[in-house]
């Protein structure tokens, strides 16, 4: 009888996550995946309306063949390389510099440090793209003045545009993850350390950063991720600024653009199932092979 | 989980408000078409974003009470004003009555999001109405859409740093490069124009006014020639502007662009008539500075494409095609209509119908041109709009595809005769994945 009063008890509190799970991330996959596999025809000069046909898989052959869609992949795959070591350094070098014995104002810097993460993406990315077009922006003409010519919009300058974005957004955020994870570590330790004779260096970069490995791979994984989705931003820098981002820049944005510009839902579901599957493949690889390097050591 | 499928979960709840909307319209929808007997009045829902629109539906309300318009402004149609049509017609929950531009309208046909309002939009609304604004939004031999606007193009001046610099108003595209050149030898910071990147549309007017079409339907085919020797006469011509630096690359209606517009750094802007409210609510401190003359063209003869211009369609979904089609004749064709969006000041709309334009004239206040006669020059132009230019079921595509390769261009990525052949192949290929027969004439 008690064992059926917990039973109950756990369907009662689990109910509504099952429900909005269903309702939110169930039923909008499956639909997904049902829209990825029509297509719409039309016929005559195309005014007649259009029909809706089952076309099997030729929306994910027509998204793995479309130049653009690849090359939103090669655009994250550079962004991750240049972004996440960038970030996982400076974040960590900011909490150990706030974990050590030098800081000063430390809940200072931490606020400061963290504000960033405050601001909507939307209105980070809205205030770049002001401090990145010349002529309006102080940071342009104060590079030019400095002998620096540095075209934000070009293509070349595009992907540091976005990781420079990002990483303002991000930086205080996964520093105050490894902050809180510092905080964590048995005082002891550490003062067994230097009582051995180990410098503030060493302790950092011998004892402190193996002690929070845990928390440098969360943050790694879940960068993994979001970089994928990578979206906000440079849309951002896509419209109204006559960059060279281009509407396909990402796959998210190739979806987006599939679905809102060109009105093509079928590809748009094609395009987004296949970066979900590669954001579930990636977590799989990444979370594997951390979690086997962290049972050797 | 990837954020577009958190997208179709917004779809999935877009959705389900529709159909409780749609439930509760239907209730509703029975009363309607018995509005005339119990007095009550039919509303329907307006999405727009055109200058003086909000002015108009007021003016409309207060004079009409068989129909009430509710009003709601939207982003403009490439900031995000379509996808919120085309998403809200896939999710059914669109309103009656939305505004289209002309190179979109194909589109929304095409996707089957509008109705054929042929038996309201009846022949004696459609003679009071420019003949090339009717025959862009009749497709397949139906009724779209309620043409609102005429946009001719136009080229919008500095008179004072004209005069300053000793530039002559430019009449063909050979003395507007001279002109060019004469602007950045007296300021070295200023520049005659702008080449818009991130608006593909603006290149299109001038390839129309070149003689180029584009899309030509021929019997159930879709002739796609975006690469004739018009286009790439046009294309030659801003690759060379811009290769030697004579002309700006900027976003348009950026505040990069609006910034050089207020300190002298572009002193010109080729446009079409309704840009003259633009630059008038943009840089209200330059009033009496600027002047309008007609576009350049290439033989000295005038000759016009047309830039963009706001038809109004209804929605497929809409019950209420009569009321929406009346209100948006009103706007359209009435003196009332047109007199409430000029006066809202910001709005310097050429009216497609033809006896309106003094109408239009009356109400802009045209101080800002130093009383110039705006309207004459705009008049001058719709009578040369190239008549044989017609926009394909796949604008979204071919811009798209333009507009990236073009946000290249600038920094040499690539040149503007490319980007326009990459507009060209996506063209084609999408009519093809559609399913529609094309002769790839490029």
């Amino acid at each position: 009888m008690k064992r059926a009063r917990t039973t109950r008890a756990a369907a009662i509190l689990l109910g509504p996550f099952f429900v909005l799970f269903t309702l939110a991330m169930v039923l909008p996959i499956g639909y997904a995946v049902w829209l990825s596999l029509f297509t719409e025809k039309q016929s005559g000069l195309g005014f007649g309306g259009t029909e809706t046909v089952f076309s099997g898989l030729d929306n994910y052959t027509a998204a793995l063949g479309d130049r653009a869609f690849r090359e939103g992949f090669g655009v994250l795959l550079g962004y991750c390389l240049f972004y996440i070591p960038l970030l996982l350094v400076g974040a960590l070098a900011l909490a150990l510099l706030l974990d050590s014995t030098l800081a000063r104002a430390r809940r200072f810097f931490q606020l400061a440090l963290f504000l960033p993460h405050a601001v909507p993406g939307i209105i980070a990315a809205l205030i770049w793209v002001y401090l990145y077009t010349p002529q309006l922006s102080p940071v342009v003409s104060a590079m030019e003045s400095g002998g620096i010519g540095f075209d934000f919009f070009s293509p070349d300058g595009a992907l540091p545009s976005v990781v420079n974005i990002a990483l303002w957004e991000w930086l205080g955020y996964n520093m105050v993850i490894f902050y809180a994870a510092l905080q964590a570590i048995d005082r002891s330790v550490l003062e067994a350390a230097t009582v051995d004779g180990a410098g503030a260096w060493r302790i950092a970069i011998g004892i402190k950063v193996p002690l929070i490995r845990a928390s440098v791979v969360m943050v790694a994984l879940f960068t993994v991720i979001g970089s994928l989705q990578l979206f906000t931003e440079p849309l951002i820098l896509n419209k109204g600024t006559g960059s060279a981002v281009s509407s396909t820049w990402t796959p998210n944005m190739y979806a987006y653009t599939a679905a809102f510009e060109r009105n093509d839902y079928g590809l748009a579901a094609a395009a987004s199932i296949l970066l979900a599957l590669t954001a579930a493949l990636l977590s799989f690889v990444v979370t594997r092979f951390t979690g086997r390097k962290g049972k050797k050591a | 989980m990837s954020r577009s499928s958190s997208r179709t979960s917004l779809a999935v709840v877009g959705a389900a408000t529709a159909l409780a909307v749609l439930t509760a319209c239907g209730g509703s929808g029975d009363d309607t078409s018995a509005a005339g007997s119990d007095g009550k009045p039919v509303s329907i829902t307006f999405w727009g974003w055109t200058k003086g629109s909000k002015e108009v539906v007021d003016a409309f309300n207060a004079s009409h009470t068989n129909v009430k318009v509710v009003y709601e402004e939207i982003p403009s149609g490439n900031a995000g004003g379509y996808a919120k049509i085309s998403n809200a017609v896939k999710a059914g929950n669109a309103p009656d009555l939305v505004s289209i531009e002309y190179p979109q309208l194909p589109e929304y046909v095409s996707q089957g999001a509008l109705q054929d309002i042929g038996q309201y939009f009846t022949e004696d609304i459609r003679k009071k109405l420019l003949p090339q604004a009717v025959e862009l939004t009749t497709l397949g031999g139906k009724n779209w859409a309620v043409p609102f606007d005429a946009s001719p193009q136009s080229f919008y001046y500095r008179k004072d740093l004209f005069a300053k610099y000793g530039v002559e108003v430019p009449k063909t595209w050979d003395d507007f490069r001279k002109a060019a050149e004469k602007v950045k030898k007296a300021d070295k910071k200023a520049r005659i124009g702008t080449f818009f990147p991130d608006d593909p549309t603006t290149f299109q007017a001038m390839a129309w006014q070149a003689g180029a079409q584009w899309y030509k339907p021929e019997g159930d085919t879709w002739k796609v020639n975006t690469t004739d020797a018009a286009t790439d006469k046009v294309a030659d011509y801003w690759q060379g502007l811009l290769d030697d630096d004579l002309i700006r690359a900027n976003a348009s209606f950026s505040p990069e662009w609006t910034n050089s517009l207020k300190n002298g750094g572009t002193v010109g802007y080729l446009g079409a008539a309704w840009g003259a409210g633009v630059l008038k609510g943009t840089l209200p401190e330059q009033s009496g500075k600027w002047a309008v003359a007609p576009m350049p063209s290439w033989d000295g003869k005038p000759a016009s494409g047309m830039l963009g211009g706001s038809t109004f369609a209804v929605t497929k979904d809409s019950k209420k095609a009569e009321a929406a089609v009346e209100f948006a004749t009103w706007m359209s064709t009435t003196p009332e209509g047109i007199k409430a969006r000029i006066e809202s000041g910001t709005s310097s709309a050429f009216p497609a119908a033809a006896s309106l334009r003094p109408v239009a004239k009356k109400a802009f206040d045209a101080d800002f041109y130093g009383g110039e006669d705006i309207y004459r020059v705009f008049e001058d132009a719709a009578t040369s709009i190239g008549p044989d230019w017609s926009w394909g079921p796949t604008t979204g595509t071919t811009n798209t595809t333009m507009k990236d390769q073009f946000g290249k261009v600038a920094s040499g990525g690539t040149t503007v005769k490319e980007a326009v052949k990459a507009g060209h192949d996506a063209t084609v290929a999408e009519l093809k994945k559609r399913g529609l027969k094309v002769e790839d004439a490029g």
